[in-house]
């Protein structure tokens, strides 16, 4: 048997819960919550530890030198630096929408990344043909 | 757009200034402008790439550009006049206002009302005073923020972070991911001073050491940071001798809180409230200079940026109807004090005619209390903490409960008889 500790962030009181966990990985008890909304967190988070992933992508022929991007659904917490380096290589040529799918597949998790500004090209560079979007 | 035909002049286009202007044009001012020193519409929402913003005001988890991005979209549609890279000088309590920008030069004008929306700034090394060296390598969290997310640049590469107000430790969870080491995030208080959710899912989830009652006594270096000393403190912050340690690390954050910018405020005049380093307020949050109103964390510093959105349309609304010279009544004010445990309130006086929402923060963290507001309203809490804003829901009716001749309404924080 394990113990995990997990805080639970439903409320300010912010419970400092253990989970004792059985040698097969189940949970045979939560002790330290206060509430039944608190619980049901601590399993889940214990379960599927997952987070919206944001960071920045650099970008090409734009006045602005980073695009803010995100992921449309949440990633394992434990692939978070992970899906940072994966984006490294990337870049966003303007003209980008916000919404708009900067890498369609992180990690292989199906999740896409997305843009969370617009991006619009430098004016100070002369315009040619149609924008060839980011990626 | 002529100047002399300008409404509503808002300052600043955060997440205040741009809910306010959006809602003065909903109300019926025709021609309301907005005064933006940097180049583009948001304030500091663009820097802000995490999420978490919107969850109250839109029902959706978005980041700080998205946010931005969708009110910027209505100050478009609502055809609201934006005056880019231009930063108001000077404000008077007649309402003339003094703008300066490259290509017009300096801009006078009249407004029939003012909404102050300028936010807040943070808290620097200066106001500290923490002994050693002037090395290079001391950042506020916000100026490494802006670093990282908009520049592009790390500011360096071994980190200790002074403080764990939201920016802090939003700022170590950014840098880990980037490769940098995050030493330690120390904390004078016993508890942390953000949120929760940033404690757990920046510092924890990336096991970034989190050092309460700690703080840096002194800063080493001559170029650039080479050291900090970190000691333990006692109950009254004081530093323990024996509980010293040294650390290396080439850079040092601070995110010690955030001050309401109020410089613009003060040249015409408006009372500020010692408590919250903002304007005093009335419940449509009116300074006590007439036509000139103020909302979001320029008033008073909002743990959640839907809340600040939602106090700048109270402002935005009754700057609107001011500038159509909509008769207020005059009413009976009733101002409220802090009672046990109270730091602030905002608004500081209230009229009993109308519903209200009261914003308070608590001086300490306490477990099991009531929430009083005189003998009108009462509600259990299990925990307060500064960390942690509290809304209060007056109606009407609760009020009528009031005496005639009123002048005053405390409000407290009372300890709970706990029971076996």
């Amino acid at each position: 048997m394990v113990e995990e500790k997990i805080v639970c962030i439903g409320c300010p009181l912010g419970c400092r819960t253990t989970l004792r966990i059985s040698d097969r990985g189940e949970v045979i008890k939560v002790l330290g919550y206060k509430c039944n909304q608190g619980r049901q967190y601590i399993l889940e988070e214990y379960r599927n530890p997952v987070r919206i992933f944001t960071t920045t992508v650099l970008t090409e022929k734009s006045s602005r030198s980073l695009l803010p991007v995100r992921t449309n659904r949440p990633i394992l917490k434990s692939r978070l630096r992970e899906a940072t380096l994966t984006l490294v290589g990337v870049k966003a040529k303007p003209p980008v929408k916000v919404g708009r799918v900067i890498l369609p597949d992180l990690l292989n998790s199906g999740v896409e990344v997305v843009a969370t500004d617009d991006l619009f090209p430098d004016p100070t560079l002369p315009i040619k043909g149609e924008g060839e979007g980011g990626g | 757009m002529k100047y002399s035909e300008i409404d509503v002049a808002v300052i600043g286009s955060g997440p205040a200034g741009m809910a306010a202007a959006i809602k003065a044009k909903e109300e019926g001012a025709e021609h309301v402008l907005i005064f933006e020193r940097q180049e583009q519409l948001g304030g500091l929402l663009s820097q802000c790439i995490h999420n978490g913003f919107g969850l109250l005001y839109f029902g959706q988890d978005l980041t700080g550009p998205e946010y931005g991005h969708r009110f910027a979209e209505k100050v478009r549609d609502l055809r609201i006049e934006v005056m880019l890279e231009t930063m108001v000088t000077q404000i008077s309590a007649d309402r003339k206002l003094t703008a300066v920008n490259s290509h017009e030069g300096t801009i006078h004008m009249q407004p029939k009302s003012i909404v102050l929306a300028m936010g807040c700034r943070e808290r620097n090394r200066g106001q500290l005073s923490i002994p050693g060296t002037r090395p290079a390598g001391i950042f506020t969290a916000g100026t490494a923020q802006r670093l990282v997310n908009i520049e592009g640049f790390i500011p360096g590469k071994k980190v200790i972070i002074l403080g764990s107000g939201d920016i802090g430790m939003i700022m170590a969870r950014r840098l880990t991911l980037e490769g940098v080491e995050v030493k330690a995030v120390v904390e004078i208080l016993p508890y942390v001073g953000g949120l929760i959710r940033n404690e757990v899912q920046c510092l924890h989830d990336f096991h970034i050491p989190l050092l309460l009652e700690h703080t840096v006594t002194q800063i080493h270096g001559e170029q650039r940071v080479e050291a900090v000393t970190i000691a333990k403190v006692d109950k009254n912050k004081m530093p323990i001798d024996d509980y010293k340690q040294h650390i290396e690390c080439d850079t040092l954050l601070l995110s010690v809180g955030l001050i309401p910018e109020n410089e613009l405020s003060r040249m015409a005049g408006v009372a500020l409230d010692p408590l919250t380093g903002g304007p005093v307020v009335d419940q449509r949050r009116e300074t006590n200079v007439s036509g000139i109103f103020a909302g979001g964390n320029v008033v008073h510093v909002h743990d959640l940026v839907d809340e600040v959105s939602w106090e700048a349309e109270i402002a935005g609304t009754s700057a609107a109807r001011f500038a159509g010279k909509e008769e207020m009544e005059k009413e009976k004010k009733i101002i409220l004090k802090p009672g046990r445990n109270i730091r602030c309130i905002v608004p500081q006086t209230i009229s009993p005619q109308h519903d209200v929402t009261l914003y308070a923060r608590v001086k300490d963290m306490e477990e099991n209390i009531t929430l009083k507001v005189g003998d009108i309203f009462s509600k259990s809490l299990r925990v307060v903490k500064p960390s942690e804003m509290l809304k209060i829901d007056l109606t009407y009716s609760q009020l009528g409960q009031l005496k005639d001749d009123a002048v005053e309404l405390s409000i407290e924080s009372v300890k709970r008889r706990q029971n076996g």
